[in-house]
């Protein structure tokens, strides 16, 4: 007995995928480049400066997205602001998914040997260089494992923004299921489109923790 | 009371004068003086603990210090006292700088496991010193031609052994050209049979006449190599002379146990 | 910007009426996962070969589904099958079903953390299997495993707000209600916000006093 609602309309569901991984890409692109700077911050800044870094790690620990997701859509109109959601939606993700990676960022720069950092101002390297050909090189390897699965879980987490009512695979799983009421099928459908997506990432992430093993 | 070795009638490459260092509440160096001419090599000796490495790392500004200055070529490093005497740690650029023309050598080699050996030479001269790739890659071969490694250039270093990669951190401290060099018990973490290699890089480039500062454990080196022995116990310099002379009569108490236990270990 | 305090007290039997229900859920949620997540370890760690790898694929699969699709696939599924689950068990069975195999995870790291020189040197003096695990293994796992269980636990309360989307009255539902009523969406998010801080505060904290306790112990 085939699953007939769902291989009906499986064309559309990948069409939600799409938007998805777009709604990923962007929000994965915003929080890398939050992490990386709120990552130096937290090791090189002035005290003042890491509290409020230390401050944002905690909101961002303590808060459920979803809160964050109900907040900008709710309150946003009120100030005045009209922001396209799409675009809400990815500000939202990267922001609080820029402390995840800031964390996993700072924890592969701290954990370089102290005498890679010796090594390199003993040659007289000022810390821009050093960090440019010296300790980013060696703290990306490092990171790249636990990157990626940070990455697995925010594709995870764009899941939330259906409850928003934007579009993505989640939404349109749920419109699926109100048209042909096969829910099992449907969401079973949705959670293997899902897995497709998170277990290839999972996978590499396990194959780059192994590598990391032999470098040093 | 002095404690500086100074030949006579030649002027210092380098000048320590009343370095004290705390760590926390621990006084580790206590009002250290210490003067090396150009192409003077001084070996420091001492037990573990007495400061010796802290003193070098102080040299070249790895380590910050409280009190003392140091003079460098003719000019103050690392600090500059202002006017009512108030002392201000100088700026990035010029630390940088003064490190530029100091070089070390560590114990543990410290090489920059991703990038291949060539590149951990030429990377500082590029960058730092501003010289174009093709010279500064000339001479880095150059440099693993005198160190023995000139086939090695494209290994990387996790490919080397222990005494391979410590001769590579020597040519790679040397591409930059230094007025003095620094040595951190470079043979320490070696395996005894490659220890030999090293010592024979270092004796080479004190023969060429390089100026530099030697903290090490290997006596008999100390003794064939450096014009001046340093003797450090408990972060002070306790005695200083040549070789000689200092090891056949030593004339503090301190010494004297210093070398008797190390007679006693290696039975000389 | 001026915030409405009486708006807050004034509203605040329904807050706590969102609270009791999170709180609930979430209790429940952590304690069936640890249970869970327990027989799912030994499974993944049995020497028989399907057991282990039936675990594995479960763990695989909860891992790498979001939480949120397990819920509607749960609750959507059960009611169109005429077995009408509600929200709050719908969502009970998703969390549980999912964070037991995370923490299927930390239970084995854990113990596998614990040195294999140890058992062997339980195994030496002459120990069971068994009396080497409890002796010697579990105690020391038990500690190491605090950290991460903590953080999973910290994970299950903000995941509870999840189940606002399959109609149950906890902490967010609320919230979300009350906003569109009353369009005080700046007070009402804030003093979420602020209770849901309290909550992974309270769990961080206790945790970071369980590991300063048993600190000897590693």
């Amino acid at each position: 007995m085939l699953p007939q609602a769902l291989i009906h309309n499986f064309a559309y569901l990948l069409r939600g995928a799409e938007f998805t991984l777009l709604l990923s890409a962007g929000s994965i692109a915003l929080s890398t480049a939050i992490g990386v700077g709120v990552a130096l911050l937290h090791v090189f800044a002035v005290a003042p400066i890491r509290i409020l870094v230390e401050l944002y790690l905690f909101l961002a620990r303590g808060i459920p997205l979803l809160i964050l997701l109900f907040a900008m859509y709710y309150m946003l109109p009120y100030v005045g602001i009209d922001l396209q959601p799409t675009i809400g939606g990815i500000l939202v993700i990267g922001v609080y998914y820029g402390a995840f990676m800031s964390q996993v960022f700072r924890a592969a720069i701290l954990s370089l040997p102290k005498n890679q950092w010796d090594a390199a101002r003993g040659l007289g390297m000022r810390r821009s260089l050093m960090l440019e050909i010296v300790i980013f090189p060696q703290a990306f390897r490092i990171a790249a494992a636990p990157f990626v699965n940070t990455c697995m879980q925010l594709i995870k987490s764009t899941s939330l923004v259906s409850i928003i009512g934007l579009w993505e695979l989640t939404m349109a799983g749920r419109e699926t299921v109100e048209r042909t009421l096969a829910p099992f099928q449907i969401f079973a459908g949705v959670a293997l489109i899902y897995f497709c997506l998170c277990y290839s990432l999972a996978a590499y992430g396990r194959q780059l923790e192994k590598r990391m093993r032999y470098v040093h | 009371m002095s404690t500086e070795p100074v030949p006579q009638g030649v002027a210092p490459l380098i000048e320590i004068r009343g370095l004290s260092k705390r760590f926390g509440r621990t006084q580790v160096l206590h009002d250290v003086s210490l003067t090396v001419t150009k192409g003077q090599t001084v070996a420091v000796i001492g037990p573990s603990g007495s400061g010796k490495t802290t003193m070098l790392r102080c040299i070249n500004l790895l380590e910050e210090f409280e009190e003392g200055e140091i003079v460098f070529d003719g000019k103050p490093i690392g600090y500059h006292s202002g006017p009512g005497g108030r002392r201000r740690r100088l700026p990035e650029r010029e630390v940088a700088a003064t490190r530029s023309d100091i070089g070390i050598v560590f114990q543990s080699f410290n090489l920059f496991p991703h990038m291949t050996v060539l590149r951990n030479i030429v990377a500082a001269p590029v960058r730092v010193k501003g010289i174009d790739r093709i010279t500064a890659e000339r001479v880095a071969r150059e440099l693993l031609d005198r160190v023995g490694l000139a086939d090695k250039a494209s290994e990387y270093p996790m490919r080397l052994s222990g005494g391979q990669q410590q001769r590579v951190a020597i040519a790679r401290a040397l591409a930059m050209q230094p007025k003095l060099m620094l040595f951190d018990e470079v043979t320490s973490a070696l395996d005894p049979e490659l220890v030999g290699e090293v010592l024979a890089v270092i004796k080479q480039l004190a023969e060429d006449g390089m100026s530099m500062v030697l903290v090490t454990h290997e006596m008999q080196f100390a003794r064939d190599v450096a014009h001046t022995v340093v003797f450090m116990a408990e972060g002070r310099i306790v005695e200083h002379g040549p070789p000689r002379t200092l090891f056949a009569n030593p004339q503090s108490d301190r010494l004297r146990a210093f070398l008797r236990r190390y007679r006693e270990a290696y039975l000389l | 910007m001026p915030l409405d305090v009486n708006f807050i007290l004034r509203n605040l039997p329904l807050f706590w009426k969102g609270l009791v229900v999170t709180v609930e859920l979430s209790l429940l949620a952590i304690g069936l996962a640890l249970v869970w997540g327990l027989v799912v370890a030994f499974a993944r760690m049995s020497p028989r070969w399907p057991l282990r790898t039936a675990a594995a694929a479960y763990i695989e699969l909860v891992r790498d589904t979001p939480v949120l699709v397990q819920m509607y696939f749960i609750y959507f599924g059960f009611s169109m099958a005429g077995l009408g689950l509600t929200g709050f068990v719908s969502g009970l069975l998703a969390l549980s079903l999912q964070n037991g195999g995370y923490i299927a995870e930390i239970y084995r790291a854990g113990i596998e953390s614990v040195s294999v020189k140890q058992v062997e040197g339980g195994k030496a003096l002459g120990m069971s299997y068994w009396d080497v695990m409890s002796l010697v293994v579990l105690p020391q796992a038990l500690v190491r495993v605090i950290p991460p269980l903590a953080n999973q636990f910290i994970v299950v309360i903000k995941d509870t707000s999840l189940v606002s989307a399959i109609a149950v009255a906890e902490l967010t539902q609320i919230g979300k209600l009350l906003t569109e009523r009353t369009a005080a969406s700046y007070e009402v998010f804030l003093t979420i916000a602020v209770i849901y801080l309290i909550m992974t505060g309270i769990v961080s904290g206790l945790s970071r006093l369980a590991e300063h306790r048993f600190a000897i112990y590693y």
